[in-house]
C-alpha cells in the first residue's frame, strides 16, 4: 500500500477527532514500522493539527517510531531484574548474529535491535519482544534459534 | 452587558467578593494576593506545568493548583501557610535541579553585581555571564520570592548545544523549565503550530517537527515565545545581554498600516528591544516580525546618516546644518516650479508630510509632491485609492462568516489581519483563499485556490457574476472552477458578513484593475467589506495632510460628495532642475535632475549619487502621529535622541523655507504643526474613530503617469520588499536578510518542483 493510501485508511477506520491521534498512528506503524516524516505530514493534514504537535506526540512514545525500522523489532528488556537474569549475554548474542548494536538496522532492512523497560516478565527473564510477540526464559542459544527462524522464515 | 453576579470567597482569612467564571489564581490576582507561579500568564491558556501555585482549599483534597482550579462561591482558600512555603520551596528545587542556578545560589550572589567577583582565588573580576537574561528572569523573582536560598540537590546540566542557527533569537534549552509558555503562544495566540514538546522524561526540549530550523517550519519570527519566556532560553539576538532597560516607550510601529502598538525598550538612548502590546485594540499585540526585531538595526544601523554633506568631485564633504540649508536654499531658489519634483515616502508622520506639502506649495510654488507609492500603482492608483479609502476597519473580520483572501499571506506582515482571519476560520467561518503559492492560511481554509496571478481576476469575476445573479440564469465560467465557484458561492451568499482581503500579491499582479473593480462590484452591490493590505503605512494620513499632487489638507475627507481625483499629468521622462527625496530610496522611479537632494536615515542603494545629503531623524527619535489603514490616527513617541545631528523632517524643511523667506513655515516644535493642521483639516485628531474619507470617484481615472520606469511583470516594486522610507529591511537587517533569502529559495525550488 502506498504511504497516503495507508494514512487515509487509518483516517477513515478511525475519524480524525483528537482523540484518534494514537489509534491512527499506530495503524501506520504496523504498516510501515515506523512514522516517516511524510507520514506525520499526512497525519497532521487529515486532523488539522500542526505537524510539530503530531511530531511532539509521535517522539514521546517509544513504539511510535520515528527512525527507520526493520520488518522485525527487536527490544530486550534492560530493567534490574532481567538484567541480572543474564541480559548481557543475551544482547551480545543478538549483536554477534545481527552484526549490529543496540539502535541499529541490519543493512537489509530486516531486523532492527532496541531495548525497552519492563514488560512484565519478570519471573521468566530474561525476556524479549520481536514485533508484538514475547520470548522468555531466554538462552544465547535460544536466541539464536529464534534469530534463525526468522531469518529462514521470511 | 448583564452585570454578573459577584462570588463571595474567603482568601487568607479576608472576605473577598470576586468575578465569576475566574480561576483562583486570577481571582487572588484581582485582590492582590500574591500566589507564585512561572507558567500561567494572560491572555494563554491554563496549563498547570509549574506546581508552584498550589493552595489549600477547604473541602478540596490535597493541594490543588490555583491556575486550574475554577472559584466556586463560599471557597475558603490560603495560599501562604507553612506547609504550602515548603512545598513550593521543594518543587522549584526540583525544578532548579535541571537548571544552571549559579545566578541564584552564591556566597557571592548580593556583591555579584557590584564587584564581579568571581569564587576563585585569584583576583579576577569576570563573575558568571552565561545567562542572556540575567535580571529580567522571572525565575531568579520567583525564587526570591518563594525564599529559597539554597538547594540541596545536584543540578544537572543537559547539555543541548545552543541552537544559534535561525534569525533573530537564540535558543538555549539547558535553561528551559519547560513551562510551555512558547508552545501556548505559539499555537493558542499566533495559531501559527510551529512550536511543540518533543521527546520524554529528560530529553524534553521545545521545538518544530523533525528538528528542522525554524525557518524551515514556518516560523513567523513574531518572537511572541522570547517575550513569554519566564527564563533566558529564549533571547533575542539584538537585545541579548543588555540586561534591563532603563525605559519604556508606547508608540506606533509604522513598518506597515496595521499600526501596531509597540513598547520600545529603551537603554543608553538606544532602543534595544521591542515588545508587543496584549491591550492594544488594533493589533492585540499580534505584531509581526518587523515591528518584533527590525526596528533596533534599523535605527542603529552603522551606515545611519548622522550628519550634512555634499557631493565634491573627490567626494562627500561634510558640512554643517547652516551650510547644508544654504546649500538646498541656493538651489531651490529661481527655479520654475515646474523644474522641480518633490517624492515623500508614505512612512513618514502626518505632521511631516503636512509641511512637506505646505513646502512644496507655499515655498516651492509647485503642486508636484509625489511619492514612489503613486508610480507602483501608475493609471490604476484612483481605483486603488478609492478601495483603500473606504477599508473595512480589522476587527470587523472577527464577525465575518465568510472570508476570501486573494494574494495574502501574513507570515511576515499583516499578522493582525492575518491572525483574525485564522481565529474566524477556526471558530467556523468560510475561508477561501487564492494564491500562486502555499499561503501560511491554508492549513484552516476550506478551499485554497492555487493558481497564476493572471488568472485570479478571471475567477474573481466568475464568482462575482455568479453571486450577483444569486445562482440564476447563466455564467461563463471555466468547466474546472464550475462546481468549485458554485459551491463556495453558496456557503458566502448564505453567510451574514463576508470580506475580501486583497494582498499585496495581488495588488501587484497584472490583473489588479480588474480586481479592484471586482472588489468595488462586491462591496457595492453585494456588502462586502473589504481589506486592502497593502505596504504604504500612512498612505491615508498623506491623503488627509494632502500631500497629493491637486489635493489641499482636508479635500479627502468626508464633508458629504465625492470627489474626482484630478491628477496632473506627471512626466518622469523629463529632466528636472531639482529632485527632493524626502524619505525615498527607491531611486529606480525618479526621473533625471541636475541636482539631487536626498533626505533620510539611510544612505540610498543605487548608483546615482545625491548631490546633498540631509540626515533625517527615524521614527524612534521624533513624535508625531500616523494614520493607519483603518483611517486611525495613532501616536508616535520619541524614545531616544535623534542619531549624531539627524534631525526631524519638517524641522529641516523649516529651516530652508526660513532661509528662502517664503511661506508660513514657522513651528517652534510638533505641538505648532499639529496646530496648523487643526485648523486646515477640521476633526483630524478627533480620538479613536477613524478618520472618514470621502467617497473617490473611480470612474474618472486619467492617465496621469508619463515616462514611468518599467516594471517587471507582478511582484514588482514594494511588494514582497518590505522596506521604511525607501531602504528595504533586509539590507540593513541581517535576520530580514536571512529571511528573504530563505523565501527566494524556497520560493525557487517550489518552481523547480512544478
Amino acid at each position: 500500500m502506498m504511504l497516503n493510501e495507508i494514512v487515509s485508511t487509518a483516517v477513515k477506520k478511525f475519524g480524525v477527532g483528537r482523540e484518534q491521534l494514537l489509534p491512527v498512528l499506530q495503524y501506520v506503524v504496523s504498516q510501515e514500522k515506523w512514522l516517516s516524516e511524510d507520514a506525520l505530514l499526512g497525519v497532521a493534514r487529515a486532523f488539522d493539527m500542526s505537524a510539530a504537535e503530531v511530531y511532539g506526540v509521535a517522539s514521546f512514545y517509544s513504539f511510535l517510531d520515528t527512525k527507520p525500522r526493520g520488518d522485525y523489532v527487536i527490544r530486550v528488556c534492560r530493567t534490574v531484574s532481567c538484567d541480572m537474569a543474564g541480559k548481557e549475554a543475551i544482547m551480545e548474542a543478538l549483536e554477534k548474529t545481527l552484526h549490529i548494536s543496540v539502535g541499529e538496522t541490519t543493512a537489509d532492512r530486516k531486523f532492527t535491535l532496541l531495548e525497552t523497560n519492563c514488560m512484565g516478565w519478570c519471573a521468566e527473564g530474561p525476556a524479549m519482544l520481536v514485533n508484538d510477540y514475547v520470548y522468555t526464559g531466554l538462552t544465547p542459544e535460544k536466541v539464536v534459534d529464534i534469530l534463525q527462524g526468522y531469518m529462514a522464515g521470511a | 452587558m448583564t452585570r454578573e453576579k459577584k462570588l463571595k470567597v474567603t482568601i487568607d482569612s479576608r472576605e473577598l467578593e470576586v468575578r465569576p467564571n475566574t480561576t483562583i489564581l486570577q481571582a487572588a490576582r484581582e485582590s492582590d494576593v500574591y500566589i507564585p507561579s512561572l507558567c500561567t500568564l494572560e491572555h494563554l491558556p491554563s496549563y498547570g506545568a509549574c506546581r508552584l501555585c498550589i493552595v489549600e482549599v477547604d473541602g478540596l483534597r490535597g493541594y490543588p493548583t490555583s491556575c486550574t482550579t475554577p472559584i466556586e462561591e463560599g471557597m475558603v482558600i490560603r495560599t501562604d501557610t507553612t506547609e504550602l512555603r515548603s512545598l513550593r520551596q521543594e518543587i522549584l528545587k526540583l525544578l532548579l535541579s535541571e537548571h544552571p542556578a549559579s545566578c541564584l545560589f552564591c556566597e557571592e550572589h548580593d556583591e555579584c553585581k557590584e564587584f564581579q567577583g568571581t569564587i576563585r582565588k585569584v583576583g579576577v573580576t569576570t563573575g558568571c555571564r552565561y545567562c542572556p537574561n540575567d535580571a529580567r528572569c522571572e525565575l531568579q523573582e520567583i525564587t526570591e520570592k518563594v525564599g529559597l536560598t539554597e538547594t540541596s540537590y545536584p543540578v544537572y546540566y543537559r547539555g543541548f548545544s545552543v541552537e544559534k542557527y535561525d534569525p533573530f533569537y537564540d535558543r538555549d534549552y539547558n535553561l528551559c523549565i519547560l513551562c510551555g509558555r512558547c508552545v501556548r503562544v505559539c499555537n493558542s495566540v499566533r495559531l501559527n503550530g510551529t512550536l511543540s514538546f518533543k521527546q520524554r522524561g529528560k530529553l524534553t526540549t521545545i521545538g518544530p517537527a523533525f528538528d528542522r530550523t525554524h525557518l524551515e517550519a514556518g516560523c513567523e519570527f513574531c518572537g511572541a515565545c522570547v517575550s513569554v519566556c519566564p527564563t533566558g532560553a529564549l533571547s533575542a539576538k539584538v537585545s541579548k545581554w543588555y540586561g534591563k532597560p532603563d525605559t519604556q516607550v508606547t508608540t506606533t510601529c509604522v513598518y506597515c498600516p496595521v499600526g501596531c502598538r509597540l513598547e520600545l525598550q529603551v537603554k543608553n538612548n538606544e532602543v534595544i528591544d521591542v515588545l508587543p502590546n496584549y491591550d492594544s485594540p488594533i493589533d492585540r499585540g499580534l505584531i509581526c516580525v518587523k515591528g518584533r526585531f527590525a526596528i533596533p538595526e534599523y535605527v542603529l544601523s552603522p551606515e545611519r546618516l548622522g550628519t550634512p554633506s555634499r557631493l565634491t568631485p573627490v567626494g562627500y564633504e561634510v558640512i554643517s546644518w547652516d551650510q547644508a540649508i544654504d546649500e538646498a536654499a541656493k538651489r531651490l531658489r529661481g527655479t520654475k516650479p515646474e523644474d522641480k519634483l518633490v517624492m515623500v515616502s508614505p512612512q513618514l508622520s502626518n505632521e511631516d508630510l503636512f509641511v512637506a506639502q505646505q513646502f512644496t506649495r507655499e515655498v516651492l510654488g509647485s503642486d508636484a509632491v509625489i511619492s514612489s507609492m503613486m508610480i507602483d500603482l501608475g493609471d490604476d492608483l484612483v481605483p486603488f485609492l478609492e478601495l483603500v479609502t473606504s477599508s473595512s476597519t480589522f476587527d470587523t473580520i472577527e464577525d465575518a462568516r465568510g472570508v476570501l483572501a486573494v494574494g495574502f499571506d501574513s507570515t511576515y506582515g499583516y499578522s493582525p489581519v492575518g491572525i483574525r482571519i485564522k481565529k474566524a476560520g477556526r471558530e467556523g467561518a468560510l475561508l477561501v483563499t487564492l494564491g500562486a503559492c502555499d499561503s501560511n492560511l491554508d492549513m484552516l481554509s476550506e478551499t485554497a485556490f492555487q493558481m497564476e496571478p493572471p488568472q485570479w481576476a478571471e475567477f474573481l469575476g466568475s464568482l462575482v457574476d455568479y453571486l450577483a445573479r444569486g445562482g440564476k440564469g447563466k455564467v461563463k465560467i471555466r468547466k474546472e472552477w464550475t462546481s468549485d465557484i458554485e459551491r463556495i458561492s453558496r456557503i458566502f451568499s448564505d453567510s451574514s458578513t463576508n470580506i475580501l482581503v486583497i494582498g499585496q500579491e495581488a495588488i501587484f499582479s497584472s490583473g489588479r484593475r480588474e480586481i479592484f473593480e471586482k472588489a468595488r462590484t462586491l462591496r457595492d452591490k453585494l456588502g462586502w467589506k473589504i481589506i486592502v493590505a497593502h505596504p504604504y503605512t500612512n498612505l491615508l494620513g498623506m491623503l488627509a495632510m494632502g500631500a497629493f499632487p491637486g489635493a489641499k489638507p482636508g479635500e479627502f475627507l468626508k464633508n458629504g460628495d465625492a470627489v474626482t481625483v484630478d491628477l496632473p499629468v506627471i512626466d518622469l521622462a523629463k529632466r528636472k532642475k531639482v529632485v527632493y527625496l524626502i524619505g525615498e530610496g527607491r531611486f529606480d522611479t525618479i526621473p533625471d535632475c541636475d541636482y539631487l537632494i536626498y533626505q533620510n536615515g539611510l544612505p540610498p542603494v543605487a548608483s546615482r549619487q545625491p548631490d546633498l545629503i540631509l540626515p533625517a531623524s527615524l521614527f524612534t527619535e521624533s513624535s508625531g502621529t500616523t494614520t493607519n489603514g483603518e483611517g486611525r490616527v495613532l501616536k508616535i513617541e520619541k524614545a531616544t535622541e535623534p542619531f549624531m545631528d539627524a534631525k526631524p523632517d519638517w524641522w529641516i524643511f523649516n529651516r530652508i523655507a526660513e532661509k528662502l523667506n517664503k511661506g508660513k513655515l514657522k513651528y517652534k516644535d510638533v505641538a505648532a504643526v499639529q496646530a496648523a493642521i487643526k485648523k486646515q483639516v477640521k476633526g483630524f485628531y478627533g480620538g479613536r474613530k477613524p478618520v472618514e474619507f470621502a467617497r473617490i470617484n473611480a470612474e474618472r481615472a486619467t492617465k496621469w503617469l508619463r515616462g514611468a520606469p518599467k516594471q517587471e511583470g507582478q511582484s514588482s516594486g514594494a511588494g514582497n520588499n518590505p522596506s521604511y522610507r525607501g531602504i528595504p529591511l533586509a539590507r540593513v537587517v541581517a535576520g530580514m536578510k536571512a529571511i528573504d533569502e530563505w523565501v527566494n529559495t524556497s520560493l525557487l525550488s517550489d518552481k523547480e518542483a512544478q
